[in-house]
């Protein structure tokens, strides 16, 4: 069975819509009135990369197709329409005049304003300048910023998830940005409620957020963290949204190696790059980014 | 640390001044030069400078080389939004054997930085004598290989 088939199942079994009814609403397409620009997902097959001057892997789209089809999906605190809007805001905000004032200022909370925005958004403003935040100045948020997010109507949960959705979007853009390519037009949302879905064993450590201990991911997410005794903090960042952590290992697994490789400094399968190499590109992105995990 | 654990396995010399500071002049990695300008144009997200650092990657180590270099690129642009953005510190053996390397590399200035508590001076003696174990250590402690062999 293919990887992206297991992944739609695992969707799928949690009582979400299928495939087929993705498709289904994706025919209606739509576009964007404000600014004219292709909105959706129109009824072709996403991340088909045989008009693209490249013979890209086919792990690559596999794994891309399926975080498209869950981004749809309420997820479980945000609706698919809503997630749909956090994409379309990591997009708005990388040509943010606001984004660019706050980049360049001493303190990123000294500078308050609008962001340039989807016009008629499903999301609230404060969910709108986390997006910005997290998308053009992540190195410089807080612990205290965090934690008054929750007040603002933006909780532990959606905060994970939003975050989720966030990086989902900018790994995958990015790649198209490296290879010259359009973004893929982003899928149209499915109608559904969140699941509400917390995880057991969250715990709250030295993290702003709660994260499930190593070993103690059970039930219906015992599957986050296969074996060994060691989980590394940042998969395990996310597991406050268990389906956020899946993705994250989905993508990677095709953009960089799976994470059970990870620490394995010589692992470089099915790529042409040596491992060293791939490590250098790691490294210089997260120093450019002042990454300091 | 994994790109200078995977040259001491390898029997190189690793300079990772090309990491902090895109210096690539004794990198030992092939090709580093068109590898970070590839990165810091991606990073940059500026077309005029991404097509050019595309084909001068493309030049030395073909396509699907230059297409991996994308999705590493793609991957830690991730990555780092979600360390930054959930304040996780650093794990605590990577804290110990990385002590002294992060202070060569000054990222220890960084921001995000503030989430993981200094190294004291027995905790870098133990990262020293812990570093030459870390290429087969990591192998062991982290994650399994799946037995299906197709888990991500």
């Amino acid at each position: 069975m293919k990887k992206e088939e297991r992944i739609g199942q695992r969707k799928l079994g949690r009582g979400r819509t299928g495939c087929d009814s993705h498709r289904g609403a994706a025919s209606h397409g739509a576009r964007n009135p404000a600014d004219g620009e292709e909105r959706y997902a129109l009824p072709m097959p996403s991340f088909s990369y045989e008009a693209s001057p490249w013979q890209i892997r086919e792990d690559l789209p596999a794994a891309y197709r399926a975080e498209w089809q869950g981004l749809a999906q309420p997820g479980s605190w945000w609706t698919g329409a809503e997630r749909v809007a956090i994409a379309e805001e990591v997009r708005r905000a990388q040509g943010c005049p606001l984004c660019v004032e706050r980049k360049q200022a001493l303190s990123p909370f000294s500078v308050d304003g609008e962001h340039a925005h989807a016009e008629a958004s499903v999301l609230s403003d404060v969910a709108i300048d986390t997006v910005h935040r997290l998308v053009t100045d992540a190195s410089r948020l807080s612990r205290t910023w965090v934690e008054k997010l929750a007040a603002q109507g933006v909780s532990d949960g959606h905060y994970v998830e939003l975050l989720g959705v966030v990086v989902v979007v900018i790994s995958i853009d990015s790649f198209h940005q490296g290879l010259g390519l359009p973004l893929e037009p982003l899928p149209m949302p499915e109608a559904g409620e969140p699941t509400g879905h917390r995880p057991a064993g969250l715990e709250h450590e030295t993290a702003w957020v709660p994260m499930i201990q190593a070993g103690k991911a059970q039930g219906e997410d015992a599957d986050l963290f296969s074996g060994g005794p060691q989980t590394a903090n940042v998969i395990r960042a996310l597991s406050l949204v268990p389906d956020a952590v899946r993705s994250l290992k989905n993508v990677s697994a095709a953009q960089y190696v799976p994470t059970w490789a990870v620490g394995d400094p010589s692992y470089s399968e099915g790529r042409a790059l040596e491992r060293g190499q791939i490590e250098l590109v790691a490294g210089r992105v997260s120093a450019l980014n002042e990454c300091f995990y | 640390m994994l790109l200078r654990a995977g040259g001491e396995m390898a029997g190189t010399a690793v300079d990772l001044g090309a990491v902090t500071g895109g210096d690539t002049a004794n990198s030992g990695v092939p090709h580093a030069a068109e590898l970070v300008r590839f990165a810091e144009a991606i990073v940059g997200g500026d077309d005029a400078e991404i097509t050019p650092a595309r084909e001068a990657l493309r030049a030395v180590v073909g396509d699907a080389a230059m297409i991996d270099a994308a999705g590493v690129a793609g991957n830690f642009q991730r990555m780092v939004r979600i360390a930054d953005g959930t304040g996780i510190p650093l794990d605590t053996p990577v804290k110990l054997v990385s002590a002294d390397l992060r202070e060569e590399l000054g990222i220890d200035a960084f921001g995000s930085a503030s989430e993981t508590s200094p190294t004291g001076r027995f905790g870098r003696l133990a990262g020293r004598l812990m570093r030459p174990l870390v290429p087969f250590v990591a192998k062991r402690m982290g994650p399994k290989r799946p037995s299906d062999d197709s888990s991500v």
